[in-house]
């Protein structure tokens, strides 16, 4: 029995060609009904925007733990001030406060790297630091310091409270 | 007489036609297949109130399952349930106790950490969970993301996870 879905002058009738004829035509109408109802219903629905998650709690810590049983030899908290300013607090085998001036209105995210990339360069077994902010920062510029801080320290902590 | 004549030509002209439906199906199911490829079917279902913009992240791991507290515009949900009210993005100063935790999250915590604890007292597989999922506005003030945070380690929520959007 030979099925033609292609030919002209049939899709969706459904109707024999002749009375002798086993050629038919599919009736795609409702299936194309179905589709079209489906697509709009999953495009209704479907989450355009991708939800992450950051860590920034016991897990971060813990994770640090686990990479090496020893305390680290030095506590970085880096605490993000007014105006745009930070300081990096070391405390342990170095106690030092490296403060970071704003670059035109805006977070030294550069020197920021630069100082911790130095500070993990002297000490290797470093891998967590504390976050902390001024009452007034807002939350997104939180969560960019911590991003920025991720890249050199992989456990970030939300401190100060 | 002459226009009625052409109208019945026309008419039996256009019996023979039909429209051309099989590649528009064959569309239609290339469309359906990858809008089910990418549609999300994870079981944590985050739904930020109207008006939340989440910070943006690039690092970002999956979402978990965890207590959702929502710190939106004008209100401190949990579990999407309003518990407290904010006035541009701060609390009311009266409802801050001197270690920095908040009076009005404190009954809603304790709660939902008491249930956690009867449910694991009742099911040796479930364990108590210590995992928190903030999902706030970007522009909220960090004394705002402080007290919340203060105010559910205290009840033993210290595992803090912060719901981002994932950048490019």
């Amino acid at each position: 029995m030979s099925v033609s879905m292609m030919e002209p002058g049939g899709a969706g009738s459904g109707k024999r060609h002749g009375p002798g004829s086993q050629d038919f035509d599919l009736n795609l109408a409702p299936i194309i009904d179905c589709f079209v109802v489906l697509i709009a219903f999953v495009l209704a629905s479907a989450a355009f925007l991708s939800i992450g998650i950051l860590d920034a709690g016991i897990a971060a810590a813990g994770a640090a733990s686990t990479s090496n049983s020893t305390p680290p030899p030095i506590n970085i908290v880096v605490e993000l001030k007014k105006s745009h300013q930070m300081e990096v607090k070391v405390t342990g085998k170095m106690n030092r406060t490296i403060p970071i001036a704003a670059t035109k209105d805006a977070w030294n995210y550069e020197a920021l790297t630069q100082q911790l990339a130095g500070l993990k360069s002297s000490f290797p077994a470093v891998s967590a630091a504390t976050l902390q902010a001024d009452d007034a920062v807002e939350y997104r510029e939180v969560v960019q310091s911590m991003e920025v801080v991720r890249k050199t320290l992989p456990a970030v902590l939300l401190g100060g409270f | 007489m002459p226009k009625r004549r052409g109208f019945l030509r026309r008419g039996r002209q256009s019996e023979e036609m039909a429209l051309q439906i099989t590649s528009m199906a064959d569309i239609f199911m290339i469309l359906l297949v990858f809008l089910l490829k990418g549609y999300s079917t994870s079981v944590v279902n985050i739904n930020p109130t109207q008006g939340l913009m989440l910070p943006e992240a690039h690092a970002a791991e999956q979402s978990v399952e965890a207590l959702k507290v929502e710190i939106a515009i004008d209100s401190v949900l949990v579990e999407g349930m309003p518990i407290t009210m904010l006035k541009n993005y701060k609390f009311d100063p009266t409802d801050r106790i001197a270690n920095g935790t908040l009076k009005s999250l404190a009954p809603k915590f304790e709660l939902e950490r008491k249930r956690q604890f009867m449910i694991a007292k009742q099911n040796s597989d479930v364990k108590v969970d210590p995992r928190i999922m903030i999902i706030a506005d970007h522009r909220v003030p960090y004394s705002t993301i402080k007290a919340v945070l203060a105010s559910a380690a205290i009840h033993g929520y210290t595992d803090f996870k912060l719901a981002t959007v994932r950048g490019e």
